[in-house]
């Protein structure tokens, strides 16, 4: 988890130092100047980016902006690409990329405007944010007794993940779909209207998915997974999006082209198992939309990508399929629960499985001692 | 003057939004200032839970939390600030829930609520272990839905003050440039601690006490500024916080030897004892050479991979990016960082201080709720509590007074400052001034504190500030100038030094965090059962003392 | 180790919804590729659509339990591995696999369900892989850079990875998601050369090209574009989607930019199909909206 290969390092205080440079995009708003920079620097074998901007703002150039603050990865100020790719600068430990001699190119995020050197305009970002009306509106349940909400920890654990996002910005730097529609309103500001829908506290769940299923919203997704891949904080924003869309069918709210894509998709597994591919188009977009693409549609007939009369092309047994949604959607996992229930064990992969008992932990090769109480005597007074 | 406002908060963590909702619902027109975007907040960072007797996980009631809190501070926290903390806080906590708070819950889905460090009973509760970041997120949320103005990236400079009134902050824009006046009826200061006086630290780099310093530049007293926590368990080398709550779910502190030292310091207790006397304790240890490279041990294993995964997921992530450990498998090296400011900008139960027109509200202000030495949890909840009373009192205030006058020569310092800042064009860089102060706080004003040791400090703070004189900021330009605001910072934590070092000398005796192993081991009520006062008169630092209001409980013995 | 001496690996084969209709293509030149490279293809027929990103948005349940049972029937083959010929289908398949095998109340649940409408139960014994990641190391390479005799004679192609073939890295873990390699040592090893550019790890647009099809084409443009300025004379994708984001669609951004791209967009198992020689009974171009014989042709490939 981006620790240096030898770990036993600066818990003295003591440094041991590396040499590394760094290339970084400069650029002055007012001139419009723009230069890459390098820096070539000594920094403690322990440091991360955001130590290694600190070094080279204090002692090579002062004129170096950036945002920092806790140093903690929980701040969320200092989102920055390195070599392409966002990250926060305080979590990116760098003894690996010192000892490999690569120097990373460091610029600012993308998809918002860059005001200075690796300081961006994010205006635009908590404009998406508060369009989002990111806010509890109470429904009409207020606790009896003037207390809390009684809410089970199961029930709460359905927005446990989007309650982690610190509003970095990693996600929406790397969005594909942002970059080509720069009004997508994002990973981050979806995810957090996910944290709303999915409250239980929350009386506003319907009129909030109409609001995200704008033009600019759920259905603009493009499920690239930059943003899962990048999130600092795991919120996984690519799925609170589809928890938006599955809440969405769920409650019937679905008049967007996405969400008719999606459900022809489903129909088609239920009726004839596979897709359905030649009524794709009209079923999305609606049949004088599709009229207008004949063209279009007469390409891929002649190239034979779709057959002039579409014959269903039914997978053996499909009785199956139909009676899997049957019984599913009998079931109590319908709309989001549906994803929550696959999080327990996909968070897995990212916590790693410890299965080692206790004993066993303690007798490890080169494990610290284990611990034992003192008999019960006078210590030195604290 | 380029606006003004009913009421005007300076920093926007807890403390500030707290206080700006409070005084939006009384109907004032209130606005923040926040020198990083308020989600920035160190408030953030806290991880183990904010505490209120609930009553949820045993029985508890104010009334012990009050007791608890008292006897925590080492008899210096004002009993009758301690009393309205702990009743108020109930209801603040529920008030954060409604608006929609992450809170873990237990399992009949009320608030769940953890073991802290010298509670009597389990009242702290917690969001896994990121309960100050899930407050900031419910905090803002709610600060969205009033859209309450704020002034983002504004570094506040200096306090107007005009005919006997705090009326306005000269600030600095730091995105865009060039000084901007705000002044506004009444202002509250909430711009958190300093702990970056200190080179291991819990603290964020924008910990750096500017609302103390700038409330101490207008002749305002500081209390108790020597009383710092060092926060026992914080990473080696910068002195990122491990929360308490390892310990609360169950952790041992380890020696070298994995002997559970504490029972020979805090038997009662043990891993759960007020945090000064494990923070001396682990410094003990270590000077006695039971260390590993430094730290002790904080040994999580026996907790369990699940247990571990579900409550603390935060602080295993901290350790495995930042040294490679996994708490699962090996314990945790860690060590005393300085963690929080006891003192602060004395205010009384309101927030007020003593300029009128000018509030103080969690970490910066010193009520004092936790004398000299904070519980773990408090902290949280004295942001909300004290946020809440002082954005109430503030918006009281100005809506039944009428005039802001900012008068011309309010940005005249301002100006004349940074003109001294920006023309040279050669000079020490302040980096070596910052950390220099740093190391020798962490030296010789730390865990243990000696006279010979203060006194030194005292001399070296006195040419580091000469030295500051002439440091030189490198970038001349407007937009995003933060070399220029971290100077302005560094000049904040000398003058704080200053005061603390001060303050330190004249407290003979050790109560709570200002520990004096050689000279005064013991507490001494007779002489000291009293809070230091700190205040600038013709730029010098002058001592005088006021009583601690007691309410119910007599000083006895403190024992963990 | 020479190719007699490396038995074939039997494996389930999925081919997914679009290689069985509007890229039939891919199944004929996988199908045709298969032995060549040590591969036994056990074809799974009692299977369906595996959901897309459509179904596993909009009924992630039943998302899950189309998954599940085409895991099923892998399983009952008596196959380890389940290998897919598309991106999307790997993604799904994958996710499902972990979500199963990581919580065992999920599966007993799952399983329950799949008995009730007379599915085999899971056992979560199977491996899903992509037919890249089996050619591009191990016994598979090795068959590869035998069979590549014919080569691609220094043909210049750019790899398209796409999306959900890299991330999430946590479920696909294959390789380096921003520094991926597979593509461009198959390339190699065939002969070719490889192109890079940045756009070969973004999106190509596909899951929105219907609903959203302006920004979608604002995606397909990149790597088309980018590819063209790189010199490359053909694009090469492991996944369908991909392919007809980049080859049926590339006519719509020709009409919206007024520009001509012509360019040809491979199946992986087309392109080393031709480094192996087989023939468009077995590749069939000619289903190609851009048609890729000139290029090869014109290589004399």
């Amino acid at each position: 988890m981006g620790a240096g290969a030898d770990d036993q390092m600066g818990t003295t205080g003591a440094e041991v130092l590396m040499q590394i440079a760094l290339k970084i995009w400069r650029y002055d708003s007012s001139t419009g100047d723009r230069a890459l920079k390098e820096y070539k620097i000594e920094a403690p074998e322990w440091a991360t980016l955001l130590d290694c901007l600190d070094i080279v703002k204090d002692q090579h150039d002062g004129s170096l902006s950036f945002r920092k603050s806790c140093r903690m990865m929980i701040c969320g100020s200092c989102g920055m690409r390195m070599d392409g790719a966002a990250v926060l600068a305080c979590k990116t430990r760098m003894y690996d990329i010192a000892q490999s001699g690569h120097i990373p190119v460091i610029s600012a995020m993308g998809n918002l405007p860059i005001r200075k050197d690796l300081v961006v305009d994010m205006d635009p970002f908590w404009a998406k944010f508060k369009a989002m009306r990111p806010w509890l509106e109470p429904g009409f349940e207020r606790p009896e007794d003037g207390r809390e909400y009684r809410i089970s920890q199961e029930r709460m654990n359905v927005v446990h993940k989007e309650a982690l996002c610190i509003n970095c910005g990693c996600c929406v730097s790397e969005c594909n779909a942002m970059e080509s529609d720069p009004e997508f309103l994002g990973p981050q500001a979806l995810a957090k209207g996910m944290r709303f829908v999915g409250d239980p506290r929350d009386g506003e769940t319907v009129e909030r998915l109409e609001q995200y299923n704008s033009e600019h919203g759920i259905w603009d997704c493009t499920r690239c997974y930059f943003c899962n891949e990048r999130c600092p904080k795991g919120v996984d924003p690519r799925d609170a999006i589809a928890k938006l869309g599955a809440e969405s069918i769920r409650l019937g709210i679905d008049r967007d082209m996405g969400a008719k894509h999606a459900k022809w998709f489903v129909r088609s597994a239920e009726t004839t198992g596979w897709l359905r591919e030649e009524e794709l188009i009209p079923k999305t977009q609606g049949y004088v939309s599709a009229i207008k693409q004949l063209k279009f549609g007469a390409s891929l007939a002649r190239h034979g990508k779709v057959r002039p009369v579409p014959i269903p092309h039914t997978a053996k047994d499909v009785n199956e399929a139909r009676n899997l949604r049957k019984l599913v959607r009998e079931q109590d996992r319908q709309g989001a629960l549906g994803h929550v229930q696959g999080e327990h064990a996909l968070a897995k992969l990212e916590h790693g499985v410890a299965e080692e008992s206790l004993e066993e932990i303690y007798d490890r090769p080169g494990a610290a001692p284990r611990p034992w109480l003192p008999e019960a005597e006078e210590g030195p007074e604290a | 003057m380029i606006a003004k406002h009913d009421v005007l908060v300076v920093g926007a963590g807890c403390a500030g939004m707290r206080a700006a909702i409070e005084a939006f619902d009384a109907g004032a027109d209130v606005a923040m200032i926040s020198k990083i975007h308020p989600t920035r907040s160190h408030s953030g960072a806290a991880e183990g839970g904010i505490n209120a007797a609930l009553g949820n996980a045993s029985e508890d009631d104010p009334e012990v939390h009050a007791y608890d809190t008292v006897k925590g501070s080492d008899y210096l926290g004002d009993q009758d600030a301690i009393e309205i903390l702990c009743d108020e806080a109930p209801g603040d906590v529920y008030q954060l829930e409604n608006w929609g708070a992450v809170f873990s819950r237990t399992d009949d889905g009320r608030i769940a609520q953890r073991p802290f460090g010298a509670a009597g009973a389990p009242r702290t509760a917690y969001a896994a272990d990121i309960t100050g970041h899930v407050l900031v997120q419910v905090l803002w949320e709610q600060v969205c839905k009033r859209d309450i103005p704020t002034y983002e990236e504004y570094f506040a400079w200096h306090l107007v003050e005009n005919d006997g009134r705090c009326q306005g902050v000269v600030c600095w824009d730091l995105l865009d440039g060039g000084l901007k006046t705000i002044g506004a009826k009444t202002v509250i200061l909430a711009t958190g601690g300093a702990g970056r006086l200190y080179v291991g630290t819990t603290n964020a780099y924008s910990c750096t006490g500017d609302g103390m310093a700038m409330a101490l530049r207008v002749g305002l007293p500081l209390k108790d500024m020597e009383m710092m926590q060092f926060h026992p368990t914080t990473l080696a080398p910068t002195g990122v916080l491990i929360t308490e709550g390892c310990r609360g779910e169950g952790a041992y502190l380890l020696n070298k030897d994995g002997e559970r030292f504490l029972k020979r310091y805090a038997p009662n207790t043990m891993e759960l004892a007020s945090r000064d006397v494990i923070s001396r304790a682990e410094q003990m240890e270590i000077d006695a050479g039971r260390d590993v490279d430094g730290n002790v041990l904080l040994d999580l294993r026996h907790l369990g991979a699940e247990r571990i995964i579900e409550r603390l997921p935060g602080s295993r992530e901290l350790s495995m990016t930042f040294l490679g450990v996994d708490p699962i498998y090996d314990p945790i090296p860690v060590r005393p960082g300085a963690h929080y400011h006891m003192g602060g900008v004395a205010t009384d139960v309101w927030g007020q201080t003593e300029l009128t027109g000018l509030y103080a509200a969690g970490e910066c202000a010193c009520v004092s709720v936790h004398g000299a030495n904070r519980l773990g949890g408090n902290a949280l909840m004295e942001t909300i509590t004290f946020g809440k009373r002082a954005g109430a009192h503030a918006a009281d205030w100005a809506l039944s007074h009428t005039t802001v006058e900012v008068p011309e020569s309010a940005e005249r310092d301002a100006e004349r400052e940074l003109a001294a800042l920006l023309e040279r064009s050669d000079g020490e860089r302040p980096w070596s001034v910052r950390d220099e102060l740093a190391e020798t706080m962490h030296e010789n004003f730390g865990v243990f504190r000696r006279e010979h040791q203060m006194v030194k400090q005292g001399e070296i703070v006195a040419g580091l500030r000469e030295r500051y004189r002439s440091v030189l900021v490198e970038d001349k330009g407007e937009v995003f100038n933060s070399d220029l605001t971290q100077v302005i910072e560094l000049g904040f934590l000398l003058d704080l030094a200053e005061c603390m070092v001060v303050a330190g000398i004249e407290r003979k005796e050790s109560r709570g965090a200002h520990a004096r192993p050689d000279d005064y081991p013991e507490r001494d009520d007779e002489n000291f059962l009293k809070h230091t006062y700190v205040h600038l008169v013709d730029g010098a630092p002058e001592l005088s003392w006021e009583p601690v209001r007691m309410t119910k409980w007599e000083p006895q013995e403190r024992k963990y | 180790m020479s190719t007699t001496e490396i038995r074939p690996k039997r494996v389930a084969y999925y081919k997914g919804c679009l290689a069985s209709l509007s890229a039939k293509e891919l199944d004929s030149s996988t199908q045709a590729l298969a032995p060549m490279v040590g591969l036994e293809l056990v074809e799974l027929e009692s299977v369906t659509c595996c959901g897309a990103g459509d179904i596993h948005e909009a009924e992630p349940d039943y998302y899950l339990h189309l998954n599940a049972r085409i895991l099923a029937y892998a399983e009952a083959t008596g196959c380890d591995m389940l290998m897919t010929v598309c991106n999307v289908c790997t993604l799904n398949l994958r996710q499902a696999n972990y979500m199963l095998q990581g919580d065992s109340d999920l599966l007993a649940r799952v399983n329950e369900n799949l008995e009730t409408v007379g599915v085999p139960p899971y056992s979560g014994n199977v491996e899903v892989r992509h037919l890249l990641w089996e050619i591009a190391e191990g016994d598979g390479y090795e068959k590869l850079k035998e069979v590549a005799h014919r080569g691609l004679k220094g043909l210049k192609v750019a790899p398209f990875y796409g999306c959900q073939i890299l991330r999430p890295s946590k479920i696909m873990g294959f390789e380096d998601p921003d520094r991926p390699w597979s593509l461009e040592r198959i390339i190699e090893a065939c002969g070719g050369e490889a192109i890079d550019y940045p756009a070969k790890i973004k999106c190509c647009g596909f899951p929105i090209i219907a609903a959203r099809e302006e920004t979608a084409l604002g995606e397909v443009i990149q790597p088309v574009e980018q590819a063209i300025e790189a010199g490359a004379d053909v694009m090469v994708t492991p996944c369908p989607l991909c392919h007809l984001s980049l080859d049926a669609w590339q006519q719509k951004l020709e009409a919206s930019t007024g520009r001509e791209f012509k360019m040809p967009i491979l199946h992986l198992a087309q392109l080393v199909g031709v480094a192996a020689g087989l023939e468009e009974a077995e590749l069939k171009f000619k289903r190609h909206i851009v048609d890729p014989r000139p290029a090869l042709e014109r290589l004399e490939v």
